[in-house]
């Protein structure tokens, strides 16, 4: 790509410079994403991300403030626009917009957009983000549809717009097919003033930097990257280490996920052969987030500090055999994929725990808890929202699990005060669970309770993320397991894969899982024994069988 | 003689600065004096004997006394505060506790999230509910929550913080609770959340009213032993405090809401940097203070220092967003960046140069200190590079060791594949890249350009790299102001009487009622005046701004919006847009418009606040140049014979042409080559950039 035959240089100091303001430019897209955003995911639980990358789809930058999963899929869907819009054929001022779930993020409701930007009539990068909608049409999301046609509207690789100007066909099919059709779309040009702001502040950095184009930035922001990841890599010691766990899945059938992690040399290959089949559930897990999940378990164990880009995930493949739930195929739904995608990353923690035990936890409380709605508000008008509620995470080597805490995700929990304003429920309790976190020397942290009553004098349909109610978070190295997540609908338990409707007066209770423990329990300090006591975070030590009653 | 004069103590971690101001002259005397953090009083009232033999000033000519502190914070971030216990819903009493459930960093397994500053069996269950539009749904049960209080009160809480679910939408309840408690433990300190915070979401409300609770006993008996002290010493005036939102109150209300003073000593700075920079002229101002471990940098437009709504206090990491408790009170938005002359310089595990957060801090200090540092710092390289001057450190108070220092250096650098000067400049770019790079994000974040600043140093590092640091961000003109030991003393002295007052306001613009909003208004109004007419500030000159939180219908955040003269839905709206546009540079099609708050702030300037600023020992001498030294220049191509002139020396009026170096004992003003420099008449040195 470059005109000269020259390869542009960079010392350690210019280096450092040009890194430092690419980082801080998708930072500020990213605040102003947050903050002209209209559903509460974006705002509230920072369900998005936002990228610079080459013109080849290669990242160099992302949002300080993302969440793992988007850190892993948004470069790839960039390099899947590429492959659909050739890049002789974009033009300035296009914005190319899909969220197919396979070149996606793994699910509907994540709609990504990118933007090719100009210079001296050449694409020289694009800008990319992806958020999730507050609703994207179809069925609410819960596991039950059985194909991707139930999950919602279906957005292939498109112009969003073309040369500056939006297509108002797309926008008006948008509009009719989601039942937030401002707050989607709110949310939609909120992305786009985030693309806009990107490319805008890219050209000045280009300018004042005499920057042609980036290709030969990201070769050696990649080559760096690369060579620090393989570096981390080649210091653990060669061999193939397994590990395998079951999830609730669909209750009647638990789902067995199994990974063998090889290292060998300064490369990682994650195996997933004999993982269970897709279901006919919306449980499944693209590859695409299979892949990103992965790369956060690794990164968390071997080079936590290295930025993310492309050069760091080269190292690491994946292999999965399509038609298993980690890698299903069309028309597979996956609107609820992190109830298999947020294992994955305590997977590979099985098998790096192996070599380095001291970069490990103890199972989390994780997949993440979240309870959709819809219906109509106090206002008469139709409604969708999403609340999540997070378990505890495990303990480590360090100390105790922290209690209600968002892993592997980033997703935090909206204000009752905001819920109760927004959805015609009321909470009657929000607050911490005692006796569910794992015993051991360090204790797993605790889970949350939650009892929601309906206001509503119409029907609200509800539909759940529900994990570990069967297997609980595991503890490590002697530790115990938390307690499992309980969901009860008027004080009964009930399948959290279904879909429920509730009348004025129902309830619904849920009590989120536990983190694992590290370690004996008999190793605990009497200090921490006496301080979990005395807040009343371990009530009874009778354990696991009777506090779920 | 009339108590005419004004004085200025900002007690800090480690020095306690005071001013005397005379502000029919505009002269100054400034004093330092170490901090004694065991009784804050004795280190100042110590400052306060010498500085009054200093200046040959009698104690009873001191009319007011204005103060600033970071004690409160400390107890915040040391966790030395009351026994503070919470009454809040039933149901959510674990608020504090299960905080925002959302990592501050994503890859570090280890976090450590910051502890509630109520402890668990001190969280207390009120039987009562609040809908949202704040119906009582549930009655509260007074007698029941009198038998909780009275559980803490016997073991041992002394401050209680009052907050129920959805309280901003309406007072009864808390006020309730409030009022029989009270008479029944009238030695209890009651914070409520209605009065302190009123906006919606729980966490940052019960965080806040927390705070106040966990400050106010200590704030009361320091407040009591501060002012019993200044009588003591024959100081006839009375006593102000600085608020974080930049203005002054009286002692009584700083006892009703410490929470107000977290950021007080900051803020002064900030102030500070506002008057001098109004003083030079100039509309808008970055300014920029640099010390040995943060920089920090606040903008003034149009004389005043931005306000935000809110910010995060005693972050378990100190530079890392979401690490801290988050306090809702108006504050002088400050960014803070660990960049520092202590910063340290390192090889990346990618092979580039990066400097801080991690500081020498002045134990061992920079390598050149010889106090066992091994790892070169910014202040190493500055002095490498000619910026200071070895045998005039600190005034020439401290002997440098450059030889050690330039060792460091030249190994980093070798470390690094650069050569010696090559990697010196490195960390003084570096740094301020990292500096730049924060504020064009702050600068952007508010819709306006870089440009449109100039860049105001003060403390020792700041008047360093402002040269440099102005020249990334296309600033034009740089300015130094005198003494800049005790800058934000002097901001103090200056600062109006302010009071910021919010209340929750849900409306969509489209159909606001607004006799309600006007009704809404008038009661801040009076509650904002009542305050400010009590600290005795000229009310005939005062300012009274209205502003609202707004946002699109459905969106999250808000945008704070100053509203026009008269209540109109168009002209309301029209001012939404303008600054919704001025962000974010495109208005959504089609959506409504809401209120979520509205805001009152009203200002009035003190009597005795100067206009005028003349230093003592400033501008006085005939020897102003000093000699000559090599100082390294990158636009010149390198090292450059520069003037060295001594800053006290230098006559008002002067001009001259840059590059050019003014030492003076706390910094050295650093000036690229072709600038034009003047001497303004309060002292400060003005340095333009020559197209």
């Amino acid at each position: 790509m470059t005109d000269s035959a020259t390869v542009r240089t960079f010392d350690a100091v210019e280096l450092e410079l040009l890194w430092r303001r690419l980082i801080s430019l998708v930072d500020e897209a990213a605040a102003a994403l947050v903050r002209t955003s209209f559903s509460t995911l974006v705002r509230e639980s920072y369900d998005f991300s936002c990228v610079v990358t080459d013109a080849a789809g290669q990242s160099l930058v992302q949002a300080t403030e993302s969440i793992p999963s988007f850190i892993g899929t948004l470069p790839e869907t960039v390099k899947h626009f590429i492959r659909f819009f050739p890049i002789e054929t974009l033009q300035p001022g296009d914005v190319l917009i899909t969220n197919d779930i396979w070149l996606g993020t793994g699910h509907l409701p994540d709609i990504t957009v990118a933007k090719p930007i100009f210079r001296d009539g050449r694409v020289v990068a694009f800008s990319a983000s992806t958020a999730h909608a507050p609703d994207i049409g179809g069925k609410i999301r819960s596991p039950e549809p059985r194909e991707v046609f139930e999950e919602g509207l279906q957005i292939p690789p498109l112009k969003l717009m073309r040369a500056g100007v939006t297509d108002d066909t797309l926008v008006a099919i948008l509009r009719q097919n989601v039942r937030t059709p401002d707050q989607t779309l709110g949310d939609l040009w909120a992305q786009v003033v985030a693309l806009d702001l990107m490319e805008e502040r890219l050209h000045v950095l280009m300018e004042q930097a005499q920057l042609a184009d980036l290709t030969d930035l990201a070769a050696e922001i990649h080559r760096r990257c690369e060579a620090a990841m393989r570096g981390a890599i080649a210091a653990l010691p060669d061999g193939t280490y397994r590990s395998e766990l079951k999830t609730d899945g669909l209750l009647d059938t638990p789902i067995t996920i199994k990974l063998a992690l090889t290292i060998q040399g300064d490369t990682i290959t994650a195996d997933f052969t004999g993982t269970d089949a897709q279901v006919d559930r919306a449980i499944n897990c693209a590859l695409c987030y299979t892949y990103a999940m992965v790369m956060y378990g690794v990164k968390v164990c071997t080079s936590p500090n290295l930025p993310n880009n492309e050069g760091a995930w080269r190292p690491i493949s994946i292999v999965a055999p399509p038609g298993c739930i980690v890698n299903p195929q069309f028309p597979a739904p996956g609107g609820s994929r992190m109830l298999i995608g947020h294992y994955l990353p305590m997977l590979v923690f099985g098998c790096l725990g192996q070599v380095v035990p001291e970069r490990v936890m103890a199972a989390c409380g994780s997949p993440m808890w979240g309870m959709n709605q819809s219906g109509l508000n106090a206002a008469g008008k139709p409604y969708a929202n999403m609340f999540f509620f997070n378990g505890g995470m495990g303990g480590n080597v360090q100390g105790d699990g922290i209690s209600c805490l968002s892993w592997p995700s980033n997703v935090s929990s909206t204000a009752v005060e905001i819920s109760e304003h927004i959805a015609p429920l009321r909470f009657h309790h929000k607050r911490l669970r005692p006796d569910s976190g794992g015993p051991g020397r360090h204790r797993g942290g605790l889970g949350q309770e939650i009892l929601l009553e309906s206001l509503s004098p119409t029907p609200i349909a509800v539909s759940f993320l529900a994990e570990r109610t069967i297997f609980p978070a595991f503890g490590i190295e002697g530790g115990q397991d938390g307690a499992p997540g309980v969901l009860k609908i008027n004080g009964e338990r009930v399948d959290p894969k279904r879909q429920y409707v509730l009348k004025a007066g129902d309830t619904v209770s849920l009590a989120t899982p536990g983190g694992g423990g590290h370690g004996d329990p008999s190793a605990r300090s009497a200090a921490a024994a006496a301080r979990d006591a005395a807040a009343g975070y371990v009530q009874d030590d009778r354990r696991v069988s009777e506090r779920n009653g | 003689m009339a108590a005419s004069l004004s004085l200025g103590i900002d007690i800090g971690g480690t020095f306690t600065d005071l001013v005397i101001l005379d502000p029919r002259d505009g002269r100054a005397v400034i004093w330092k004096e170490s901090t004694t953090p065991d009784d804050p009083s004795r280190g100042a009232i110590t400052g306060l004997k010498r500085l009054l033999d200093k200046g040959g000033i009698a104690p009873s000519s001191i009319g007011r006394v204005v103060h600033a502190t970071t004690l409160f914070t400390n107890a915040l971030i040391e966790r030395k505060g009351a026994a503070t216990g919470l009454l809040t819903t039933n149901g959510f009493t674990d608020v504090l506790e299960i905080a925002r459930e959302r990592k501050y960093e994503l890859y570090d397994l280890f976090l450590e999230m910051p502890a509630p500053l109520v402890p668990r069996p001190w969280r207390r269950a009120a039987l009562e509910r609040l809908g949202p539009d704040g119906s009582v749904e549930r009655p509260l049960d007074v007698d029941a929550a009198l038998r909780e209080v009275e559980l803490l009160v016997a073991a041992g809480v002394t401050s209680l913080a009052i907050c129920f679910l959805h309280a901003y939408a309406n007072p009864l309840h808390e006020r309730m609770a409030a009022e029989a408690i009270a008479r029944r433990f009238p030695a209890l300190s009651l914070s409520l959340s209605s009065e302190l915070s009123p906006e919606i979401r729980e966490y940052p409300r019960m965080v806040t009213t927390a705070a106040n609770a966990y400050v106010q006993p200590i704030a009361e008996v320091y407040l009591d032993t501060l002012e019993a002290a200044l009588k003591g010493a024959g100081i006839p005036g009375s006593l102000f405090l600085m608020l974080s939102n930049g203005g002054l109150t009286h002692v009584a209300e700083a006892k009703r809401a410490p929470v107000q003073l977290l950021e007080s000593g900051p803020a002064a700075g900030a102030l500070a940097g506002a008057w001098f920079g109004r003083h030079a002229g100039l509309d808008r101002v970055l300014a920029f203070d640099m010390g040995g471990t943060t920089a920090k940098l606040a903008l003034v437009d149009d004389g005043d220092p931005l306000v935000a709504w809110g910010f995060e206090a005693a972050r378990t990491k100190r530079f890392l967003r979401g690490s801290g408790l988050p306090v809702q009170i108006a504050t002088v938005e400050l960014i803070e960046i660990g960049a520092g002359g202590g910063s340290i310089a390192r090889r990346s595990e990618l092979g580039t140069l990066h400097v801080g957060p991690e500081s020498a801090g002045a134990q061992p200090g920079p390598v050149c200190y010889g106090r066992g540092g091994t790892e070169p710092t910014v202040t190493d390289s500055d002095l490498a590079l000619g910026y200071l001057n070895a045998d005039f450190f600190l005034g020439g108070a401290m002997s440098i060791d450059a030889g050690k220092a330039s060792d460091a250096l030249d190994s980093l650098a070798g470390r690094l594949g650069l050569d010696a000067t090559r990697g010196a400049f490195g960390i003084h770019d570096v740094v301020n890249e990292n500096m730049a790079g924060a504020a064009r994000v702050a600068i952007a974040e508010r819709g306006r350009v870089p440009q449109d600043y100039a860049l105001l140093a003060t403390g020792g590092a700041a008047p360093v790299h402002a040269w440099h640091v102005g020249r990334k961000l296309g600033v034009a003109r740089v300015v130094c102001p005198p003494g800049a030991g005790a800058g934000s003393t002097i901001g103090m002295l200056m600062a109006p009487a302010r009071i910021d007052r919010v209340a929750s306001f849900n409306q969509r613009l489209a159909d606001v009622d607004w006799a309600e909003a006007s009704r809404i208004f008038a009661g801040l109004e009076d509650a904002a005046l009542a305050v400010v007419s009590a600290t005795g500030a000229d009310m005939a000159r005062r300012d009274t701004r209205r502003l609202a939180d707004m946002r699109y219908v459905g969106q999250g955040s808000e945008i704070t919006v100053a509203l026009p003269g008269s209540l109109s839905a168009e002209a309301v709206l029209a001012a939404f847009e303008a600054a919704y546009r001025a962000l974010f540079g495109r208005t959504p099609p089609g959506a409504n418009v809401q209120f979520v708050a509205l805001r009152l702030a009203v200002s009035a300037p003190m009597p005795g606040s100067g206009g005028m600023l003349r230093l003592d020992g400033l501008g006085g001498g005939s020897l102003a140049l000093k000699g000559h030294r090599a100082v390294h220049f990158p636009d010149a191509g390198g090292a450059v014979t520069t003037p060295v002139y001594d800053r006290y020396a230098l006559p008002i009026g002067t001009t001259l042409e840059g590059p050019a170096v003014f030492e003076e004992n706390e910094s050295t003003f650093i000036v690229g080559p072709g600038a034009r420099i003047a001497v303004l008449p309060d002292g400060s040195i003005l340095a333009e950039r020559t197209p």
